[in-house]
C-alpha cells in the first residue's frame, strides 16, 4: 500500500505531522457527508485533528456533492489544494473522472462506485435513441492511470446484501483498508451514524468492502476485472422523420412554431407552416400533438422506406 | 417500429375528412382535446361502431361532429340526459359525453350532479375554457375572478366553480383534471376514463385565445398553452404541501375515485326480476 501507517498515538517527531487528505465525491442522496462524517468522527476519537469542508448545496437529487475531510496532528486549512488528495473517493463514476487531478499523482488512492447517475444536462440531444453525453472513460484506463486504483460496482454489491442503500458504506469500507485504523474503532464509530435497525446490515456492507480490497490486492488485475466496463451504448436504429403538411388544414395559429424545441418551423409568406431546418427536426412529435388543427402529421421512417419513397416520388 | 411513440395512431382514421378543417378558431385547445380523445380511443381498440359520441350546444358541442362514428348533437345542457338513456337502452355502447364549462355546469348543472349520483358508466368530457366561445364571449361558471369578458366588462365579481370538487362531492366515480398542453398525459387519463366502470367526469383545461385570450391579454395560442403549464400543478406534488403556491392554481391528474355500484348493472338486475328471469335475483 502506497500511503504510510498512521500512528493512532499522537505524532511525536515531525516526521509525522503530515496531514492526511480523504476527498470524497458524488452526487445528492449517495450519502458522501455520511463517509466524511463517520471519518472525522473516527479521526477525532483517535486524538487528531479534524477539518472536513463540503459542497452540498446544488445536492438535491443529482447535483454535485464534495467532501474534503483533512486530518492529522494539526490542520490549518480545511480545504485539499489539487493534487495533494490521499485517497479520493468517488460514489459516481463521472465524479470520480472528474475530480481526478485533486489526487496526489505518486501515491493517491483512488476508489470509485462504477454506477453512472446521469444529469438531466447530459440528455440534451433530443434525437431518438441518443446516447447521453457522459464519461467515455473506460474503467481500465482510468485505474491505469493512477498510482493504486479500485473500481467496484458497490450499488449492485448493496442491492445484492439486500439494502442498495449500504452502497456508501461498502466504499467506506474500501476507505478503510487504506487507512490504519483499528477495525474495531471503525465498526463502533459507523454504528452511531446509520440509521437504528441497519446496524447490522451496515456492519456487512463495511466488512464486504474491506474484503474486497484484499481480494484485489491479492489477484491485482481483479480490480479492474471485478468492475463492469461503463455501459456501452447499443447500437439503435436510425430513424429519419418526416413532416407532413396539410397545408389546407392549417389557421396559422402559430403553436408548433413557438412551442418547438429545435425551433425548426416557420410560418410561410401565406402564414402556413413550414419545416425551415429538416436537418434539426428530431422527430418528437410535439408539433403533431400541439396542433388543433391536425395540419402536421409526423412520420418516422426508417432509412431504407425513406431511400425508396424518395424514388418513386 | 418505425412508428415510434404513437403507436400506429392516425387521427385522420377517425375524422369526417370531408368535414375538415374544422370549424374552432386558430390556437383553439379543443382540436387537441379531440386529439387526446381519439388517441385514447385508438389505444383502447375501440371499434367505431361502438362508439357513441353525445355533444351539447357551443364550441365543445361541434368537436364530436367531426368524429367518424355515431354521434349525437342534442340540444343544450343535456348531453348527460341524452347518454343516460342512451346508455341504459345499449349498454354495449362505449358512451362518451362531451361537454363544456357552460354546457355542463350553468344550463345542464342539474343534469350533471344526478349523472354523477347515479354512477352509470359514461365518459364525461368537460372542455373548460372558462367561457362562452360560440356566441361571443359571455361570462361562464369557471370564468376566473377579475377576468374581462363581454358581460363583465369591469372584470368578472362571481367566484369560479371548481367542477371536479362538485363532481366529487356529487358521487361521480371517477375524477380527473389535465391541461391539453400535456397531451399525452390527457391521453392517459380519458383511457382511465372510458376503462373505469362507472360514471367518469374528466375536466380538460383548454385555451379560447381568440375571445377570451384577446380580451383578457393573456397572448396567443402559444403563450396560453404553455400558460397552462405553470398554472396547474400535478396531483402528486398535491400532496407535499396543502398551500399552493398561487392561490388560483389547479391540480391535474386523478383527483377522486369512488368504489360504487355502477347503477346500469343495478338497473338491469332490477328489470330482470321484475320480469321474474331466473338469472335476476335482486
Amino acid at each position: 500500500m502506497s500511503i504510510d501507517t498512521i500512528n493512532t498515538e499522537p505524532a511525536t517527531s515531525p516526521a509525522d505531522a503530515r496531514t492526511r487528505n480523504v476527498l470524497i465525491v458524488g452526487v445528492g442522496g449517495q450519502g458522501v457527508i455520511m463517509i466524511s462524517k463517520v471519518l472525522a468522527l473516527l479521526c477525532q476519537t483517535q486524538g487528531l485533528q479534524v477539518k472536513q469542508s463540503e459542497v452540498h448545496g446544488m445536492a438535491k437529487r443529482g447535483g454535485v456533492v464534495f467532501s474534503h475531510v483533512r486530518f492529522g496532528p494539526e490542520v490549518w486549512s480545511p480545504t485539499i489544494p489539487m493534487g495533494e488528495a490521499d485517497v479520493l473517493i468517488a460514489m459516481e463514476w463521472a465524479e470520480g473522472v472528474r475530480w481526478l487531478p485533486f489526487l496526489r499523482p505518486d501515491t493517491g488512492v483512488f476508489i470509485a462506485d462504477t454506477q453512472q447517475v446521469i444529469p438531466p444536462f447530459a440528455c440534451r440531444n433530443r434525437e431518438f435513441f441518443a446516447t447521453p453525453a457522459y464519461a467515455t472513460e473506460t474503467t481500465a484506463e482510468i485505474i491505469g492511470q493512477v498510482s493504486d486504483g479500485f473500481a467496484l460496482d458497490a450499488g449492485r454489491m448493496a442491492e445484492e446484501l439486500g439494502n442498495a442503500r449500504a452502497a456508501n458504506t461498502i466504499l467506506l469500507g474500501t476507505l478503510s483498508a487504506s487507512l490504519d485504523f483499528p477495525l474495531q474503532e471503525w465498526l463502533s464509530v459507523l454504528s452511531q451514524f446509520v440509521p437504528k435497525g441497519t446496524e447490522e446490515i451496515n456492519r456487512q456492507a463495511f466488512l464486504l468492502g474491506r474484503e474486497w480490497v484484499e481480494k484485489t490486492r491479492e489477484e491485482p488485475d481483479g480490480a479492474v476485472a471485478l468492475a463492469p466496463a461503463p455501459a456501452q451504448p447499443e447500437a439503435r436504429p436510425k430513424i429519419d422523420v418526416r413532416l407532413e403538411i396539410t397545408r389546407e388544414w392549417c389557421k396559422s395559429c402559430d403553436i408548433c412554431v413557438k412551442l418547438c424545441p429545435e425551433r425548426c418551423l416557420e410560418l410561410d409568406e401565406q402564414q402556413i407552416v413550414r419545416l425551415k431546418d429538416p436537418d434539426a427536426c428530431t422527430g418528437c412529435r410535439i408539433c403533431e400533438w400541439l396542433c388543433p388543427d391536425f395540419a402536421i402529421a409526423v412520420h418516422h421512417e426508417s432509412r431504407d422506406a425513406a431511400t425508396e419513397s424518395g424514388k418513386t416520388a | 417500429m418505425n412508428e415510434m411513440n404513437s403507436g400506429g395512431f392516425e387521427i385522420r382514421d377517425y375524422l369526417r375528412l370531408d368535414l375538415m378543417p374544422h370549424f374552432m378558431c386558430p390556437g383553439c385547445g379543443h382540436g387537441i382535446a379531440l386529439r387526446a380523445l381519439l388517441w385514447a380511443v385508438h389505444e383502447l381498440g375501440i371499434e367505431k361502431d361502438n362508439l357513441a359520441i353525445v355533444s351539447g350546444i357551443g364550441c365543445s358541442g361541434r368537436v364530436g361532429a367531426y368524429i367518424d362514428a355515431n354521434t349525437y348533437h342534442v340540444t343544450h345542457g343535456r348531453p348527460l340526459a341524452f347518454a343516460t338513456g342512451l346508455k341504459l337502452a345499449r349498454p354495449d355502447l362505449e358512451v362518451i359525453v362531451i361537454t363544456g364549462d357552460g354546457d355542463c355546469l350553468a344550463i345542464g348543472g342539474n343534469h350533471l350532479i344526478h349523472a354523477c349520483r347515479r354512477n352509470l358508466d359514461i365518459t364525461c368530457l368537460m372542455l373548460n375554457n372558462e367561457v362562452y366561445g360560440m356566441t361571443g364571449g359571455q361570462v361562464s361558471p369557471t370564468t376566473a375572478e377579475t377576468r374581462l369578458t363581454t358581460t363583465t366588462p369591469s372584470g368578472n365579481s362571481e367566484p369560479a366553480f371548481d367542477a371536479c370538487k362538485l363532481a366529487e362531492a356529487t358521487g361521480a366515480g371517477l375524477v380527473g383534471r389535465e391541461v391539453t398542453m400535456q397531451t399525452p398525459a390527457l391521453r392517459n387519463l380519458i383511457k382511465k376514463g372510458l376503462e373505469y366502470k362507472g360514471f367518469s367526469f374528466l375536466e380538460v383545461m383548454s385555451d379560447c385565445t381568440e375571445i377570451y385570450g384577446r380580451k383578457n391579454d393573456l397572448g396567443e395560442s402559444a403563450e396560453m398553452v404553455l400558460a397552462q403549464k405553470s398554472d396547474m400543478r400535478p396531483e402528486a406534488y398535491s400532496t407535499i404541501t396543502e398551500q399552493p403556491f398561487r392561490p388560483n392554481r389547479l391540480v391535474t391528474g386523478i383527483l377522486a375515485s369512488n368504489d360504487r355500484p355502477e347503477y346500469g348493472a343495478t338497473y338491469r338486475d332490477q328489470a330482470a326480476a321484475l320480469r321474474g328471469d331466473d338469472n335476476g335475483e335482486a
